[in-house]
């Protein structure tokens, strides 16, 4: 394989960083910098550089350059003014630093590209990957590296997991990441790009691509510069890992005067759909579907096929998730009559056998796993849904774990769907930490499991 | 330079990869045209560069059958297209009934050539039903392509009609990809009685 794509493991899994900018004053960007660092345990070497400080910076040794330092740097962490970049940049390639990210803002985003370009030319010309410029930087609770310039009691950081992040957009990016912060599933890596100078989508596919701890991929993005090596990459990925994406900026189809009705037609955000279509991503619509389908992907394996059951405790959200189902173009499992006769003998009279299962208000953990047993091995049941209204009397956190841990051994997606307040919150939290996603509407569960069911069929070549 | 390829270029092209489309003849009268219909039901249309909407601008006349109706509808063309010279008028064979469908290429600034498949003729821009992949493509692509599009079961309304229009929307992918164009249409293509017949086409490059 060419290798074109450039490395990022130096800059994610560090031995040493130089903090560039880092400062003892709080309200600089490089002291919350340094500060997140030390917070978060980081256990290799860190070297504060200001040009104005050769003492101390928050009572670790500084340097007034990186070229003082006189020991290996594996990454730079720039937060310097705009205008010193190039020269920081310059003096980590003679320290050799083994990449770079440049938090800094400044450049193509204010109109600068004539500095933009000033610093790729640097990364190009010392070799060093180099994220940004204006930018978050990168999180890896595995090596406890946050280059993040925000404060950790502003913002959630997630546990160590197998979801990994990408984002062009500083905003979207802490935005999301605090949703997943609050969310039962883990982190493997969170990259902010920025401008993408140097290190680009391209880069950071193949890099998360390749990542033994990424299980899923979900990347915010407002466009690629490489199209066909993007393409070229994302059908190696998709192949072996689920990459749930979601593009802003959406431009005007025909934006120059289209000869044909073609060109008419396939703008470039119908050209962007169509490529991640063809090429297996999951396209999320909307930002909470970034999360809806991570934790689904995260937890769940691949399904066979698009016929889901429902269990349920309560009639309504049973049939309001029957209609979610249809509308995300998936069908009503239809049970065998072996199962529904097993279902018969066990279920009590006030039991319609029937989808969806409803198993009544006063359904507790033995009818739920009774129904989840005759349901799971059911071969007409590709998936199912289980709603717990835990609003009922039998409906508890003993329910709860029995339904998690019994469907934790069938070897088909089964999610969960409760609606309510802070009492269901808590539950869902319960199973969601335990590994099996709840969604809080009919449309969120329907349209998640949808996400997997589609991506499932792209994995076995069904179109 | 890039531009509007002459209609019999544009045909032969398609032709080569298997894509048939409907009998014509460029005509320089109204005596050329019936001459060109011997008996038989004819459309006369104005192809210049500056028209890309005929059935809107009333450049195109469906089925003519007389001598009087031809020769008056040539002269009525030849009015309207005053001022979009240079321009050409051909006449092709009547094409009755079927569903039009529209199969295109586009070259996008960031993945390059594009092949289109949609629900066509003059649906194409009230509808928007359309899929789009990047070339070359697989059945596979070409199945997921129809299995987008709202308008499927009136595209392919049985196997034999999914299987063939699959089968050139690979073929127009392939010739778009294989040759030095930029953009063509295929529109309408006409879907009729279990073949098809493409009456339109437009080639750029």
């Amino acid at each position: 394989m060419k290798n074109d794509y450039k490395s990022l493991s130096h800059i994610m899994m560090p031995k040493s960083v130089a903090i560039i900018g880092a400062s003892d004053k709080p309200d600089k960007v490089g002291h919350v910098i340094l500060q997140n660092y030390i917070d978060a345990g980081y256990s290799g070497k860190i070297y504060p550089v200001n040009v104005k400080n050769e003492g101390t910076i928050m009572g670790l040794k500084a340097y007034a350059s990186v070229l003082e330092i006189k020991r290996p740097i594996d990454l730079g962490v720039i937060a310097v003014p705009a205008m010193a970049v190039p020269q920081v940049m310059e003096e980590c390639g003679r320290a050799g630093a083994k990449g770079l990210i440049v938090v800094s803002g400044g450049f193509s985003e204010v109109g600068n590209t004539q500095l933009q370009d000033q610093l790729a030319s640097i990364a190009k010309k010392y070799s060093m990957p180099t994220i940004g410029p204006n930018c978050l930087g990168v999180m890896d609770p595995r090596s406890r590296i946050d280059t993040m310039f925000l404060p950790t009691y502003k913002i959630d950081r997630p546990k160590i997991g197998g979801v990994s992040f990408a984002a062009q957009s500083g905003a979207v990016g802490s935005a999301v990441l605090d949703m997943i912060g609050s969310e039962g599933f883990g982190l493997a890596r969170f990259i902010s790009y920025g401008n993408a100078a140097d290190v680009d989508e391209v880069d950071i596919l193949n890099y998360l691509g390749n990542d033994k701890d990424t299980k899923v991929i979900v990347y915010y993005m407002e466009g690629v510069k490489r199209g066909r090596e993007f393409i070229d990459v994302a059908k190696r990925v998709t192949k072996v890992k689920p990459v749930v994406i979601s593009k802003g900026g959406v431009t005007e189809a025909g934006a120059g005067a289209a000869h044909s009705h073609t060109a008419s037609l396939a703008g470039s955000s119908q050209a962007y759909e169509a490529v991640f279509r063809q090429f297996g991503f999951t396209i999320a619509r909307d930002l909470k579907d970034l999360i809806n389908y991570a934790k689904i992907f995260d937890t769940q394996p691949l399904a066979t096929g698009k016929r889901v059951a429902i269990l349920t405790n309560g009639g309504g959200i049973g049939v309001l998730a029957t209609d979610a189902l249809y509308n995300n173009g998936l069908e009503m499992a239809k049970l065998t009559k072996e199962s529904e006769d097993s279902l018969r003998k066990m279920m009590p009279d006030t039991v319609n056998i029937r989808m969806p299962l409803d198993l009544v208000g006063d359904a507790d953990d033995k009818r739920y796993i009774d129904a989840l047993s005759v349901v799971g091995d059911d071969p007409n049941v590709d998936a199912i849904i289980t709603i717990v209204l835990f609003q009922t009397p039998g409906a508890d956190s003993r329910l709860a774990s029995s339904i998690v841990s019994f469907a934790s051994k069938l070897n088909k997606p089964v999610i969960g769907l409760s609606v309510g307040g802070s009492y269901t919150h808590s539950h869902k939290m319960m199973m969601e930490n335990e590994g099996m996603p709840v969604y809080e509407s009919p449309d969120d569960a329907a349209g998640s499991l949808a996400a997997l069911i589609n991506y499932s069929r792209y994995r076995k070549g069904i179109a | 330079m890039v531009g509007l390829w002459d209609y019999d270029k544009a045909r032969n092209l398609v032709k080569r990869y298997g894509i048939r489309s409907v009998e014509s003849s460029y005509v320089k009268s109204g005596d050329d045209a019936v001459r060109f219909a011997d008996g038989e039901p004819i459309v006369l249309k104005v192809l210049s560069e500056k028209a890309l909407h005929k059935s809107r601008s009333g450049l195109i006349r469906l089925n003519l059958y007389t001598r009087d109706d031809i020769t008056a509808a040539y002269s009525d063309l030849e009015k309207k297209a005053q001022q979009l010279r240079p321009y050409k008028v051909i006449a092709q064979k009547m094409v009755r009934g079927g569903t039009e469908i529209i199969i295109g290429g586009n070259t996008d600034q960031q993945f390059g050539k594009m092949i289109l498949i949609g629900l066509g003729g003059i649906y194409v821009e009230t509808f928007k039903d359309f899929a789009l992949r990047v070339c070359p493509i697989t059945d596979f692509d070409a199945q997921s392509m129809l299995n987008q599009m709202r308008s499927k079961a009136v595209i392919a309304p049985s196997k034999e009609a999914e299987s063939m229009v699959k089968s050139l929307l690979v073929s127009a992918a392939k010739m778009f990809a294989e040759n030095e164009i930029t953009e063509f249409d295929l529109n309408p293509l006409i879907l009729h009685d279990g073949t098809y017949d493409s009456v339109d086409l437009r080639v750029m490059g």
